[in-house]
């Protein structure tokens, strides 16, 4: 693992001596290169899982999430150049090295091997992440956006650390290959029910669940592109793939308190995904989709069968590339015009008909259409969720239904219709966007050709 | 103050803590104590203001009656055991007022009242000897004497003191405040542990000294005491405003800062005593401290004040105010959580 850590902690070095106007190219060029060396892992040979050392290891599980991080510093360089063109050298040298020190933690988080360092690990992603936010958002309410996701994890959190240590004193060691062999059934008890809470608040937080997902509108729409991108695309994935480690140790308990998470998962990705239908901030709105989806694979992970797990771990890696790609389509949008406001940019298809392309495929891998990723992580989660229980089938329904009208609303208002006047003299589509939207596009569709890859541990 | 003079307080100060850590007599002990409480107060009375005559006077009294009530408990333990060594402490009674007494020099809750007007009182520099070096000899003498304390008392007094600091600096824009209030919260942790696992308090102590040294001194570099004053720091010192970035996360316990060592460590031997709801409820009130230092780095590195035309483009005079070991300082206060394995020397 450490020949992906060393790369990425050099990177920084690199920013930081590069010479002025090479500062992009060259981290973006050899965040590409390490890119290339993450998707080594994800060749898993029969169902063992790749140990590297004492403290990292990487299954089929990690190894993509593990490639959509790396994947994505690139994309990230690429969609800040512009916003970041303005503000003087040091700077631009500090953001670039936000986001690397940001990817080296989400590498390290996503390869533990240990739950303790996953922990530490998991709040180190915070204060970069916070630092992008309120440095380097554009609106007074970044600060309390910045606040309201500190806090917000951070609470979830701080009693998953005393769980974290009790079940480390009653087991003796929290190494997640030793811990598989030595778990006991976890009954059903007061202390145990608490037991679970703190163990799980944390990532229902992060996902985020419905109920406490007031954090992520404002963190998404008041970071930049970068910060958009990083939250949507891995941080949100952290809290599933923390889940799914976790949910190892507390059966059968789960199927007890599976139940009020469940509700609120089915109750708000319907609800998360009405009110999309009445934002007029675009950013909102992505943000709204993120909760939706997210809820999805909350469901998936509570249900805990192998039908239910592939199609979280499928839709994780789906969600992230086609979040993170609509984002850098708002912000395509928001650097011509200034301003999130959907109605102010309509009719950008007869302006920039490459980019409504785009904005057409986007659209498109979020409502979930065959044969993309996307349809096959959303179908296995109906699926599974409707053997849990057959009423969840109703809901599933409503909320495709709903995911669809909102994007093909998104779609519509932005592009197709008579322009508005005041947009005829934007500037016409950089290469580097264009660029940015194919990066993130050919993953989607490819995958389809061999969504092997992303089916997680159980295929 | 004359050097001469200042070189001659500053030994006593020091021979003073020196006595006391070094002793097995509860008398020389007490004799320490007072050595060092007379010393400090001409370094608290460097400004010859109302305010720092005040601060002095506070401290002197608490401190007093502090010393006055450990030599009760010495009594009471003289008469109970025959004699004057420092050892355990049969005698409940002795030691409940030993711990209390000890608990007013530190300034845990409930005796935590005079440490942030003692802290607003007085200059910069005086205030980090205060908040520093002031600790370590009660915090000796409640290590040597750990196994005989209380627990009860004790750990109601570090929950307390973690509400109270938590609670009180949130409504507070004097710098000299928020660090006295920090200290009351760190305290606290220190003295949760101190029953279950003594050498997980000098980890935190050194800990804490080391960062609130750093922070004393940042401030000290920009001579700023208020939270406005130190929102002015981006324009003559930018790369300061960035490390008081990470020590205030430092001193608000994030990981993977070295301020996360101290609390994992402590809910580590807190669970292993099948304390549960005390480490989770502590964990939470530190959030509390978390915001106020938020706040701090808010104003100073993260946004910028509102200023005036004059401000921003002000004349770069040369440096010319020492800040001694400034970067080991900061490095340690903030690098050191991968060398936590190293802790198992202590066995």
């Amino acid at each position: 693992m450490l020949k992906i850590i060393i790369p990425t902690i050099m990177l920084i070095p690199l920013t930081w001596m590069s010479k002025p106007n090479m500062i992009w190219i060259n981290t973006t060029t050899y965040g590409l290169l390490i890119s290339l060396i993450s998707l080594f892992y994800l060749n898993q040979p029969n169902d063992n899982t790749l140990n590297s050392s004492l403290m990292f290891f990487s299954d089929s599980l990690s190894a993509p999430l593990l490639a959509l991080t790396t994947w994505l510093l690139p994309l990230m360089l690429m969609a800040s150049q512009h916003h970041l063109s303005k503000e003087p050298l040091t700077r631009k040298k500090l953001y670039i090295s936000m986001l690397i020190l940001l990817q080296l933690f989400l590498i390290m988080t996503f390869t533990a091997s240990e739950l303790i360092f996953f922990y530490i690990l998991f709040e180190a992603t915070l204060i970069p992440t916070l630092i992008i936010i309120t440095r380097w958002g554009n609106q007074t309410e970044r600060l309390n956006a910045g606040l309201y996701f500190l806090f917000y994890t951070l609470m979830g959190s701080l009693p998953l650390l005393v769980a974290l240590l009790y079940i480390h004193n009653f087991m003796g060691s929290l190494n997640f290959l030793m811990i598989q062999y030595w778990i006991q059934p976890l009954p059903n008890s007061w202390s145990n029910i608490f037991l679970w809470l703190a163990c799980m608040m944390a990532f229902m937080v992060k996902m985020p669940l419905y109920g406490l997902h007031l954090w992520l509108p404002k963190a998404h729409v008041e970071a930049p592109i970068a910060g958009s991108m990083v939250l949507a695309a891995v941080l949100l994935k952290l809290g599933g793939y923390g889940m799914m480690r976790i949910t190892t140790l507390l059966n059968p308990l789960t199927n007890f308190m599976a139940y009020p998470f469940m509700m609120l998962s089915l109750w708000g990705m319907i609800m998360t995904s009405s009110i999309c239908l009445r934002q007029t901030d675009l950013k909102s709105l992505i943000a709204y989709s993120s909760v939706s989806h997210m809820a999805l694979v909350i469901v998936a992970v509570l249900i805990q069968t192998p039908c239910s797990y592939m199609g979280a771990t499928a839709l994780m890696i789906a969600h992230g590339l086609t979040s993170s790609m609509l984002f850098c389509l708002a912000n395509s949008n928001y650097e011509r015009i200034h301003s999130r406001t959907m109605i102010l940019a309509r009719g950008l298809q007869t302006l920039l008909p490459l980019m409504a392309a785009w904005w057409l495929l986007a659209s498109l891998t979020n409502l979930a259409l065959p044969p993309t990723i996307n349809l096959i992580g959303e179908l296995f989660v109906v699926m599974s969720s409707f053997s849990w229980s057959n009423i969840t089938i109703i809901l599933m329904g409503i909320n495709i239904t709903i995911t669809a009208l909102y994007s093909l609303y998104m779609l519509i208002t932005t592009q197709r219709g008579k322009y508005s006047h005041h947009i005829k003299n934007i500037k016409p589509s950089f290469t580097r966007e264009n660029a940015l939207m194919t990066l993130h596009l050919l993953p989607l569709l490819l995958l389809s050709l061999n969504p092997k890859i992303i089916l997680g541990p159980i295929y | 103050m004359k050097p001469p003079i200042l070189i001659i307080i500053m030994a006593t100060i020091m021979t003073g803590t020196m006595i006391v850590m070094l002793s097995s007599h509860w008398l020389l002990i007490w004799i320490g104590f007072e050595m060092n409480m007379l010393a400090i107060i001409p370094i608290l009375m460097k400004k010859y203001n109302p305010r720092a005559m005040e601060a002095s006077t506070k401290y002197f009294l608490t401190q007093a009656t502090a010393s006055m009530l450990l030599m009760m408990g010495v009594t009471i333990n003289l008469l109970y055991s025959g004699q004057w060594v420092v050892s355990k402490i049969s005698n409940p009674i002795a030691s409940i007022m030993m711990t209390t007494a000890l608990t007013m020099k530190l300034g845990l809750s409930p005796f935590h009242f005079w440490v942030p007007e003692v802290t607003q009182g007085i200059t910069l520099m005086s205030g980090m000897i205060l908040l520093t070096w002031q600790k370590i000899a009660p915090m000796s003498i409640l290590y040597q004497i750990s196994p005989s304390i209380n627990t009860n008392l004790l750990m109601l007094m570090a929950l307390t003191s973690v509400l109270v600091g938590g609670w009180g600096g949130l409504n507070q824009t004097q710098l000299r405040k928020i660090m006295a209030y920090s200290s009351i919260a760190h305290m606290g942790w220190m003295a949760a542990i101190i029953t279950y696992n003594p050498t997980m308090m000098v980890l935190n102590l050194t800990l804490y000294i080391l960062m609130t040294l750093s922070t004393f001194m940042l401030f000290m570099l920009n001579s700023s005491t208020t939270t406005l004053s130190l929102s002015h720091m981006w324009n003559k010192f930018p790369l300061i405003t960035s490390m008081i970035l990470i020590l205030m996360l430092s001193l608000g316990g994030l990981p993977p800062l070295s301020g996360f060592i101290p609390k994992w460590m402590i809910i580590q031997e807190l669970t292993k005593n099948n304390m549960i709801i005390i480490p989770t409820l502590m964990a939470i009130t530190a959030l509390l401290n978390l915001y106020f230092y938020l706040r701090l780095t808010y104003s100073t590195a993260l946004t910028m004040f509102p200023s005036t035309n004059n401000m921003k483009m002000k004349w770069q005079f040369e440096y010319t105010k020492k800040a001694t070991l400034l970067p080991p300082l900061i490095i340690t206060s903030t690098m050191l959580l991968p060398l936590t394995p190293m802790l198992s020397v202590l066995d």
